[in-house]
């Protein structure tokens, strides 16, 4: 983790950024990267300044679940490819009311990242009604799976027909390693 | 050199048909050892001999006769689901050379004889692999690589993926390895092409009869079969 970079164009980009917006922290990963955690109102304003200074494409979109704290974290992934930046937005909203409004407008391609958002982690994207949708699992009847609350085994061991061995593999059962 | 062009022309001498004898004089080892039922040996067609049969045996004859060009002539499905897929592209190239074995790829499961399971199956292939059975023509045989498709292998505790797949179509023959190297696959290949030769890869017959049971644990599993493809509709 570094403080500051000599790369062209990245230190700019942070002091601009903390100059315009509610900036909460700033990290570098590498110097190319950066990580900029945002209060969740200014990201809309922020990613329309990201998009007009050069940075075009949308990398990905995806969330992080955090049970105790009750909050989910958005994650927007830019990607300037005139200089080689890149900056990782995270924002914070609520657990159990997950709504946010949608990135469409700035990024036209947010529409199925927010989508597949919606079906693993249930956060609800406010302007994007194709978000509701079914994409990856289809009929799904349980909570959404990559939640931390959902039991992947349970849900296994409830809808599909485990195979019946006579002997145990476990550590306790079968027969005894030994070693010479 | 001269012994080895010997034993060619020997080989050239017993392929001759003579009219005389019967209609086909097949060499010995032509067909495979492993038919050691009582009929086996009348699979020299004899135009004596097949009027004397009753239409039961005829028919058993004709039957295994089929069994043995079926066997010598498969085409496999491209349809690759998981991860021992990569397995494939060395058996077929030049290497281990899949060809040899009468073995070929087909693009549509309406020509396809083998469908191959490549590893895991998550819901949403398996409802494709479901459609894809069911349009292949018979007899159709289906391989079971690795251990996914036995017991859920390493996905055992996922979410998406199931675990026993015989419980929603029949299962001929399982390659085990995680993945299974491409000896194991042309092994396995081999095996298959034994037991339809003896007839006894009868997937596709248990389909028929047991329909009802492979629906119900299909429709169990995935609620419906019925692909809502919003792309298509």
């Amino acid at each position: 983790m570094m403080n500051s970079t000599n790369r062209p164009g990245m230190n700019e980009m942070v002091n601009e950024l903390k100059a315009r917006f509610n900036v909460e922290e700033v990290t570098f990963v590498q110097d190319h990267e950066a990580h900029v955690d945002l209060h969740r109102k200014d990201l809309h304003e922020a990613l329309t300044y990201m998009k007009q200074n050069g940075f075009r494409q949308l990398s990905a979109v995806t969330c992080i679940d955090w049970p105790n704290e009750k909050i989910f974290q958005l994650i927007f992934n830019i990607y300037d490819w005139s200089k080689g930046n890149r900056f990782i937005f995270r924002v914070k909203i609520d657990r159990e009311e997950a709504m946010f409004t949608t990135i469409t407008n700035i990024y036209g391609g947010a529409k199925y990242y927010e989508r597949e958002v919606h079906e693993f982690f249930g956060v609800v994207f406010e302007g994007n009604d194709s978000a509701l949708k079914q994409l990856f699992l289809e009929q799904w009847d349980d909570l959404p799976p990559l939640r931390k609350d959902f039991d992947s085994r349970a849900y296994s061991d409830r809808k599909y027909v485990k195979r019946e061995y006579k002997t145990s593999f476990g550590e306790k059962g079968g027969e005894p390693f030994e070693r010479n | 050199m001269a012994k080895k062009a010997n034993i060619k022309k020997d080989k050239v001498k017993k392929i001759v048909i003579d009219k005389s004898k019967s209609i086909i004089d097949a060499p010995s080892g032509m067909f495979s050892d492993k038919i050691n039922e009582p009929f086996a040996h009348e699979m020299i067609v004899s135009k004596d001999r097949s009027e004397n049969l009753t239409p039961k045996q005829r028919k058993r004859k004709w039957k295994s006769m089929a069994n043995y060009f079926s066997a010598n002539s498969l085409w496999m499905l491209m349809y690759c689901t998981g991860c021992c897929a990569i397995e494939l592209p060395q058996a077929m190239t030049s290497r281990y050379d899949m060809e040899r074995l009468g073995m070929g790829p087909m693009a549509t499961p309406r020509q396809a004889d083998i469908l191959l399971i490549t590893g895991y199956l998550s819901l949403k292939t398996l409802r494709r692999l479901i459609y894809t059975y069911e349009q292949m023509s018979e007899p159709k045989y289906v391989v079971g690589f690795g251990p996914c498709t036995l017991n859920g292998g390493i996905y055992h505790d996922s979410h998406a993926v199931i675990n026993q797949l015989d419980q929603y179509v029949p299962i001929d023959l399982y390659i085990a390895g995680c993945m299974p190297k491409p000896e194991a696959v042309m092994n396995g290949f081999q095996d298959l092409i034994d037991l339809i030769e003896v007839g006894e890869a009868t997937g596709w017959k248990d389909y028929h009869a047991r329909y009802e049971w492979y629906k119900q644990n299909q429709k169990e599993a995935l609620g419906e079969v019925m692909i809502h493809d919003e792309f298509h509709e």
